[in-house]
């Protein structure tokens, strides 16, 4: 080992390891909860970014960067697994009445500075694939339809529906949440 | 041609205005920032004026505000950091 590719070493891990915690998240929210699925994405995803370093310009914002590569290289396995049918899945979630029953009982929003994130984060991961996939690049990440539609390979109507029934789905464990907890009767 | 019919928001000459239905369905797309000019603008007038649909889209937004935030939780895993330590020793030989 040279002292150039030791020092190399050294400036990854000391720009990039710092960021492990923030992309173990991300890879838990994409892979719904599934620990050693996450595991192995962070892994790929440093030692892809490892590979690339003489390409990221040290400075500019190199977690974006390590995000970018994560999703990339979570998506790609993701649409290789989606020549499987996935159809049962999606009519599941599409036959579901949208509720409006939180709005109804809390139209404040006061359940948002009250509920426990752990219980929505779990319901998150709960969703099914497609629509958790969705919700995480578009709510939690903050891409466009048109950049979640490039992603994961689907019309730009296809992300819109999605949204709607995840965010709908997701609402109404909120108000499940909230029954439970005595915050809403 | 003496139809006079217009998508909401692509009038110029008349501005028709959107109905409670038709503005709840632009919920998302407005919050998102996914609608085009005119549409929105079509939704912002309506929001300007409607008491019933004001709260709803309030509170459509501090959901998605809520869910974004849920983006930034970090979680962390015993022993990773030093698995991909490894690996990254091992890559460099």
């Amino acid at each position: 080992m040279t002292i150039t590719t030791e020092r190399r070493r050294k400036e990854f891990e000391s720009e990039a390891l710092v960021h492990l915690d923030a992309l173990y998240g991300l890879a838990l929210r994409l892979s719904g909860g599934d620990e050693p699925r996450a595991e192995d994405l962070v892994q790929e995803t440093f030692l892809k970014a490892y590979q690339a370093w003489d390409r990221f310009t040290v400075g500019t914002n190199c977690r974006a960067w390590l995000m970018t590569i994560l999703r990339n290289t979570f998506i790609n396995q993701f649409r290789q697994q989606q020549s499987r049918p996935a159809a049962v899945e999606f009519e599941a979630l599409a036959e579901r009445p949208s509720s409006t029953a939180l709005y109804e009982a809390d139209p404040e929003g006061r359940i948002f500075d009250r509920i426990i994130d752990d219980q929505v984060i779990r319901a998150i991961d709960e969703l099914p694939e497609e629509f958790r996939v969705t919700v995480v690049l578009s709510d939690l990440e903050g891409l466009s339809y048109q950049e979640v539609s490039d992603l994961m390979g689907v019309p730009v109507g296809t992300v819109k529906s999605r949204l709607f029934r995840a965010r709908k789905r997701l609402q109404e464990k909120l108000y499940e949440f909230a029954v439970e907890m005595g915050y809403l009767r | 041609m003496s139809d006079n019919r217009q998508q909401p928001g692509q009038g110029h000459s008349e501005r028709r205005e959107l109905t409670c239905e038709e503005a709840l369905a632009r919920v998302y797309e407005y919050l998102d920032g996914e609608l085009g000019a005119g549409e929105h603008e079509a939704v912002r007038r309506h929001l300007e004026k409607c008491r019933n649909c004001y709260p709803h889209f309030d509170f459509e937004r501090m959901f998605l505000d809520y869910v974004h935030e849920l983006g930034a939780v970090e979680e962390s895993k015993p022993g990773l950091e030093g698995r991909v330590r490894e690996l990254l020793a091992a890559e460099t030989g």
